[in-house]
């Protein structure tokens, strides 16, 4: 049934912010009449025409943002959870490490002061306030690629680059044997290994920012700061197949085992843990107009939408990415707990929950997704096939709870051009994953146990993981993982708008020109009463599914 | 063809996958062919005879920088004239010292953590360079690799001719010689890696299933980027923290 348009203007935006159950309005159903939809397409955006009786799950608006953050953050210090205020903790003599989310988070990485730097600075006054000066700040990159000088000196803010870079301000390196040290075994049998730096420290504090409710938690130190030696346990196909879904840390079996490899890490170190929320502030100042519902577009966001697509269109592939990337998101910040690893974890993800969750009735024969030009793991690079599975199969699919948006053995539509281009420096063992052993199977399980062991060990991809910026060798593996539970539970992966079939073929996708030419395709297989629900990104949402 | 095969005294060696081929200058360090040139030529025995010599490289310099633009063959050529005359004896004598006093410490360190790493997970290491025998021999032995391919003077009455056998370890003929080796062992090209920094070694690289560029010359970085190859920086600086603790397993 179509619904009118018309009641979304009676919502109250205050409404939308506070209660969840207020939401049920922001899943609008398509009549002939509605405009047609953004949809991300990776350097790119489509604006295309969906089918009359189309369900649109839009995110909900941003929460209100922290008015002063600092002084937010100076509470949080002095008033944790389940842990004594840091001031409390601190003496002259002791050994403090200090370690910090990676460029993955936020996406788009946000405008200055980043969140992390206005941690970094109060908890660095504290520890001065208290005489400590063996401290140290490591990037808790885990396998994901060194970031550059310049990407931490934005990150971490000029006072604290200035003071610590670079002998005591490093990114952490996971095949630097001498500098890991293994803490014991969870009751599974499961080594958890750390940096050795963090597990000698007398106090190691964590400063985290949850984009999504899978960031924080245990995820952090004893993912954060371990080598692969550890993330075999959880970052493994038979893990990740298990968890219903990543965004449901209840449950999720990857948290189940990061928790349980947290909780030794907390019985031998101490660790105070800062999360803190941002808001689904993803594009605000010219580009605000990608957070509104289409039928709302006034002629001045028609006009700005014009524009965009013109201008992407008309740059150069290179110059579109670089300025795609420079992007800055307006995040504000929505909470700062600090204290203990799940205390401080819980209050973060009800605030993460508030945010994206969305209510929504049953699930979908088809779901339309566009994967955007930015994922976790190609921050100022090239989004390669491989991300684009991560993103489309791995996060985008499992935005939800209870139930996935998509009904079993339904068919999901991924609108991405899908070229066959890689950053040769930020991702050489993908290429060789993707030319090499996605051409034999994409069968998980199989991958893991005829390539992984030789990717993690390459020395060629581990030299450029430790001296250049390479993601670690084993990381496509993880990458392709994550596509784990979507593969088991959709019958067919539709790439709408896909350049190079090939590619697609190499998934284990089909190619479609165009999202008309897939919506067809999927019809044809599901009948032309199958139901199709499309998850209007960006920002974020989270769909919980009745 | 140049190999030099000895016995491992290795406890428990790793069984072998495959073979990882390294270009030695510009690669392994930023010596060149130049550099092992004037060592020599200014470590002669006489005086006068080092005078000489020199004169001769020197005179030789203006030939050496056209063959270097035009053909790797050619310079190859060019640059072993300048031993002609000089003993044997005398040249492994001055190679073994070349390497201990100059090529040994301008060796870069991750070069050597990579094929320590690479042997330990069953590629066995193989130099193959245009630098004379009697200088990639002494660095092979020191390094523990068994086979190299480099080239090699003709030697007369005990004295250099100046000029090369065949095969001139260059271009085409140096991935012959990497297909004739792999071959004689049963390893297939395609589970070969193969380091290497200039636009010369592309058909080298492009023979074997893992070319990886290494501190690539423009040319070679280009060509890299476009067949997505691995770009990899060699360099004695330390980037990351305790780095020089690093204890290869």
């Amino acid at each position: 049934m179509a619904r009118p348009e018309a009641k979304l203007k009676e919502l109250k935006p205050a409404e939308l912010k506070r209660d969840i159950g207020a939401r049920r309005d922001l899943v609008v159903t398509l009549n002939r009449r509605s405009e047609s939809r953004l949809i991300a397409y990776g350097d790119d955006f489509l604006f295309e025409k969906l089918p009359a009786g189309t369900r649109v799950i839009y995110p909900p608006p941003p929460l209100d943002a922290i008015p002063d953050p600092d002084v937010a953050i100076r509470y949080a210090l002095l008033h944790p959870e389940n842990a004594d205020p840091l001031f409390a903790q601190l003496n002259p003599n002791m050994r403090v490490t200090i370690a910090i989310d990676d460029i993955s988070l936020p996406l788009p990485p946000m405008q200055r002061p980043d969140i992390r730097e206005r941690l970094l600075n109060s908890v660095l006054q504290t520890l001065a306030d208290y005489g400590v000066d063996d401290v140290h700040l490591i990037i808790a990159t885990s396998l994901h690629r060194r970031m550059t000088e310049a990407e931490i000196r934005r990150m971490v803010g000029e006072r604290a680059f200035r003071a610590f870079w670079p002998e005591r301000l490093y990114n952490f390196d996971a095949e630097n044997r001498a500098e890991l040290a293994m803490l014991g075994k969870t009751d599974h049998g499961e080594e958890v290994w750390l940096s050795k730096r963090a597990a000698e420290s007398d106090l190691v504090v964590y400063l985290n920012i949850n984009l999504v409710p899978m960031d924080g938690g245990h995820k952090s130190v004893a993912v954060g700061l371990a080598p692969y030696q550890s993330l075999r346990y959880h970052h493994n196909a038979a893990t990740l197949r298990d968890s219903h879904s990543y965004m449901d840390p209840t449950r999720s079996a990857l948290h189940r085992v990061a928790d349980r490899m947290g909780r030794v890490v907390n019985r031998n170190v101490n660790v105070f843990t800062l999360e803190t929320a941002v808001n689904n502030r993803m594009y605000g100042g010219l580009l605000d107009f990608l957070h509104k519902n289409e039928d709302r577009f006034s002629d001045w966001d028609r006009t700005r939408l014009k524009g965009f697509k013109w201008t992407l269109r008309n740059l150069s592939d290179d110059l579109r990415r670089q300025v795609l990337h420079r992007y800055a998101a307006p995040y504000g910040m929505t909470g700062v707990w600090a204290g203990e690893t799940e205390a401080v974890h819980k209050k973060a993800l009800e605030r993460v929950f508030q945010q994206y969750a969305v209510p929504v009735t049953g699930q979908a024969d088809i779901l339309i997704v566009g994967v955007p030009y930015i994922s976790p793991y190609n921050v100022n690079s090239i989004m390669n096939p491989i991300l684009v599975q991560c993103t489309g199969l791995g996060y985008l699919f499992n935005m939800y709870r209870n139930k996935p948006l998509l009904r079993a053995g339904g068919t999901m539509i991924i609108c991405h051009p899908l070229r066959d281009e890689f950053h040769p420096e930020h991702h050489p063992s993908y290429i060789e994953f993707f030319h090499r052993c996605l051409a034999e199977t994409t069968e998980g399980a199989v991958l893991e146990k005829n390539f992984e062991a030789e990717f993690a060990r390459n020395p060629t991809y581990i030299h450029m993981y430790r001296y250049g910026h390479a993601y670690h060798g084993v990381h496509p593996f993880y990458m392709w993982y994550w596509g784990e539970p979507a593969r088991q539970h959709v019958g067919r992966v539709i790439d709408a708008g896909c350049e190079d079939p090939a590619v697609a073929a190499r998934l284990g996708w089909d190619a479609a020109d165009s999202l008309d030419e897939a919506i067809a395709m999927a019809t044809s297989d599901l009948g032309r009463s199958a139901s199709i629900t499309y998850l209007h990104l960006p920002p974020l949402v989270i769909a919980d599914v009745e | 063809m140049s190999v030099q095969q000895r016995s491992h005294s290795r406890k428990s060696p790793p069984v072998i996958r495959g073979a990882a081929f390294y270009d030695l200058d510009g690669t392994l360090t930023d010596l060149n062919l130049l550099h092992a040139a004037l060592f020599f030529v200014t470590n002669l025995a006489q005086w006068g005879g080092r005078l000489n010599y020199l004169l001769g490289l020197i005179g030789r310099l203006p030939r050496i920088a056209m063959a270097e633009l035009r053909d790797r063959h050619l310079l190859n050529v060019t640059m072993f004239e300048s031993f002609k005359g000089i003993s044997r004896d005398r040249l492994e004598l001055l190679g073994e010292e070349y390497c201990d006093r100059s090529l040994m410490p301008r060796l870069y360190p991750q070069a050597i953590e990579m094929i320590e790493r690479n042997r330990q997970v069953g590629l066995e290491p193989v130099l193959v360079s245009g630098s004379p025998d009697f200088v990639v021999g002494p660095l092979a032995r020191r390094l523990n690799i068994a086979s190299f391919g480099a080239n090699r003077l003709l030697y007369f009455r005990n004295l250099a001719t100046g000029r090369l056998r065949e095969p001139v370890m260059a271009g085409h003929e140096k991935t012959a010689w990497c297909a004739d080796y792999a071959a004689e062992r049963g390893i297939e090209l395609s589970a070969c890696w193969g380091y290497a920094d200039s636009h010369y070694d592309l058909p080298f690289l492009t023979a074997l299933g893992h070319p990886v560029a290494v501190n690539p010359d423009r040319r070679l970085e280009a060509s890299a980027r476009s067949r997505q190859w691995p770009i990899v920086r060699f360099s004695r600086a330390a980037l990351n923290h305790n780095q020089d603790e690093e204890v290869p397993a």
